[in-house]
């Protein structure tokens, strides 16, 4: 039976039934655009395991000071650069937690520290416990670098957000100013600050404050200026919504990714800044420590002491690629045409 | 473009009187004089070391003394030398730093390009993966921490290069590479994103289909038209440079204005703070313009419209 001879008769047809009702209906749950955001988050590894890796070090800077019975500033000099020594963990030798120095001597059993008495990350020439104090410093690591979030937040939202509302003449004074501060090395600026203040928490926090906001500014601005002239914004406001409305319901939210993605790379800035500040001696003075601070202390004994600087150092480039890792994630999944 | 460029170096020097005026009354501000600490001085010595440095003047006359100095370039004289002026400070600095920045410059963006190149080549492979990870964390691990477990390991440990200090080439690799690292995370990332982006337009296509080789299309059209944009970033990385060889400066003993910098800082030299503050500032506000201009040069589209 050669094909042609195949005829295709009516009989081999049927029907097929269509539901007029059925044809519109879509197979997958619409997403809105923070489900989508946050389903593509998901999807990016290296943004989850930043993720976590910043809540695991949150957490721990919270509760990991307690677990030990000694102070920031507890000094005893009988106890004075112990190495790192965590039971359990000791016959491990290349994790280097044995209690033993560089030049192979445990320094617990010569400096008779008590049998059960360990130091996680060893002790500082002061005999203060150093892992108190890398924990206590990156707590005021993570207050400076959420507090130039905050900063951004606030001044650069508003700032820009109204400077590109209201445009026209206020737009053309605020962005002289903007263009001004712009052209002004914030490093320069943050310097000259805390020479005349001292150095401290406080006057960080201060010229944070003054140079922190411009990058936000502008990014808010341009954004809320493309998005005025949109015709939903349009619609909006020819069915009488006031300023205050459009405002908060219609350029804000759609502007959130940007800015959610803008802060997430203030805060390592802030944090690499104030690191920086203590490395060259302007940053939070002692007996507090930063995690700058701390490095800086670190490198002085590098030879003799590597745990001062090491432990200290790991932690903030963990930070500091975490939340580098997270930004990128956030920026593709909030904002694909942002992409860099 | 003429009007354009007049306006920009116009309000260049706004900036700059700006921070001129910020910086020299925040130096006001500091309580006492240099000279009051040393009791030594008798009341008559140090009278006349005041009216030596102009400060029996009423602050307004010392501001406008000030400006006058500023504008012929004299920043004035330092506190830790008798007699020295800030001016040769900056310029002994200034071989050193200028060297170490070129040298971070250079080796961060040929590594940086090559990086970006290939990445964007072999897009989602490993080698994509990896040279992502280089730049991540070339952005994310502070230059500081770099340096210094350079020096640990190459320079101690090792024992293959200099720990610190400036004599021969071999001195320059370590401080330079740990500068560089930014730079090539930047310019990698960078370059991999411009490269996509041209990778899939018309034209290469085009370009491919007249039986052009691989090798040309990618030499003579992608990178080529990815290396532009690249201009835009040059700012925001001199910046870098600037604030990393403070820091790098000192970890590795370099004489340079840096290490001058954040020695006066540490020594309360207030002239030399003022007059490097300026000099950083200036270089800074001239980079942004001259990139600013080039590309408006470069990029018509970019052409800057009515100052918006």
């Amino acid at each position: 039976m050669s094909m042609s001879e195949r005829k295709l008769t009516p009989d081999l047809f049927r029907r097929a039934n269509l539901d007029a009702n059925k044809s519109e209906e879509i197979s997958k749950p619409s997403l809105s655009f923070w489900q989508d955001a946050f389903r593509r988050l998901r999807k990016n590894r290296g943004a989850m395991i930043g993720l976590f890796a910043i809540v695991f070090v949150i957490v721990f800077s919270l509760i990991a000071p307690s677990l030990s019975k000694y102070g920031m500033d507890d000094q005893e000099l009988m106890r004075a650069n112990l190495p790192p020594k965590i039971p359990g963990l000791e016959k491990i030798g290349f994790l280097g937690v044995d209690g033993v120095d560089i030049r192979g001597v445990d320094q617990y059993e010569m400096k008779n520290v008590a049998k059960d008495q360990n130091f996680w990350f060893g002790t500082d020439p002061l005999g203060r416990d150093q892992w108190v104090r890398v924990w206590k410093g990156t707590q005021i690591s993570l207050y400076i670098a959420f507090l130039a979030a905050t900063i951004d937040l606030i001044v650069g939202v508003a700032y820009g957000g109204i400077s590109a509302f209201y445009g026209g003449r206020v737009d053309n004074a605020m962005q002289r100013v903007v263009e001004v501060l712009y052209g002004i090395p914030n490093l320069v600026v943050i310097i000259l600050f805390i020479i005349i203040l001292d150095p401290g928490i406080l006057s960080i926090t201060l010229a944070l404050v003054i140079t922190g906001w411009i990058g936000m500014s502008r990014i808010v601005r341009a954004q809320i200026l493309a998005l005025k002239d949109r015709e939903f914004v349009l619609a909006s406001q020819t069915l009488g919504s006031t300023s205050g409305r459009l405002i908060t319901k219609h350029l804000l939210p759609n502007t959130l990714g940007a800015i959610i993605v803008t802060s997430t790379f203030t805060i390592p800035g802030a944090i690499f800044f104030e690191a920086f500040l203590s490395f060259i001696g302007l940053g939070i003075q002692p007996p507090t420590a930063s995690l700058g601070a701390l490095i800086a202390d670190g490198f002085r004994s590098l030879r003799i002491y590597p745990h001062l600087a090491i432990y200290p150092a790991s932690i903030m480039c963990i930070l500091m690629i975490s939340f580098n890792l997270l930004g990128d994630g956030l920026r593709d999944a909030l904002d694909p045409k942002m992409r860099r | 473009m003429l009007r354009y460029i007049t306006k920009r170096v116009f309000s260049m020097f706004i900036t700059l009187l700006i921070i001129a005026t910020i910086t020299f009354f925040l130096m006001k501000l500091l309580p006492g004089s240099p000279f009051n600490n040393q009791e030594k001085l008798t009341e008559t010595q140090r009278y006349a070391l005041n009216e030596k440095y102009g400060l029996n003047d009423p602050v307004p006359v010392q501001y406008i003394n000030y400006l006058g100095k500023l504008a012929q370039g004299d920043l004035g004289y330092t506190f830790q030398f008798d007699g020295r002026t800030v001016n040769s400070m900056i310029a002994n600095g200034m071989g050193p730093s200028a060297t170490i920045g070129f040298e971070a410059l250079i080796f961060g963006t040929f590594i940086g390009l090559f990086l970006g190149i290939i990445a964007a080549l072999r897009h989602n492979s490993f080698v994509d993966y990896g040279a992502m990870i280089v730049a991540v964390f070339g952005i994310a691990i502070p230059s500081f921490v770099f340096a210094g477990l350079l020096q640990y390991y190459v320079g101690v440990k090792l024992g293959w290069l200099p720990v610190a200090f400036w004599d021969g080439p071999e001195y320059h690799i370590l401080p330079a590479f740990s500068l560089s690292v930014g730079v090539i995370a930047t310019v990698a990332r960078f370059m991999r994103t411009e490269m996509l982006e041209i990778l899939g337009t018309d034209y290469i296509l085009m370009a491919r289909s007249k039986g052009i080789s691989k090798k040309e299309v990618i030499i003579k059209h992608c990178v080529r038209n990815s290396m532009i944009p690249i201009i835009t970033i040059l700012g925001p990385m001199a910046i870098g440079l600037i604030t990393g060889s403070l820091v790098i400066e000192n970890i590795f003993a370099i004489p340079g204005i840096g290490e001058q910098f954040v020695k006066s800082i540490n020594l309360n030299d207030y002239p030399v703070i003022m007059g490097t503050t300026i000099f950083y500032s200036f270089l800074i506000v001239v980079i942004i313009l001259i990139v600013d201009i080039l590309y408006g040069i470069i990029d018509p589209r970019i052409r800057v419209a009515g100052g918006k």
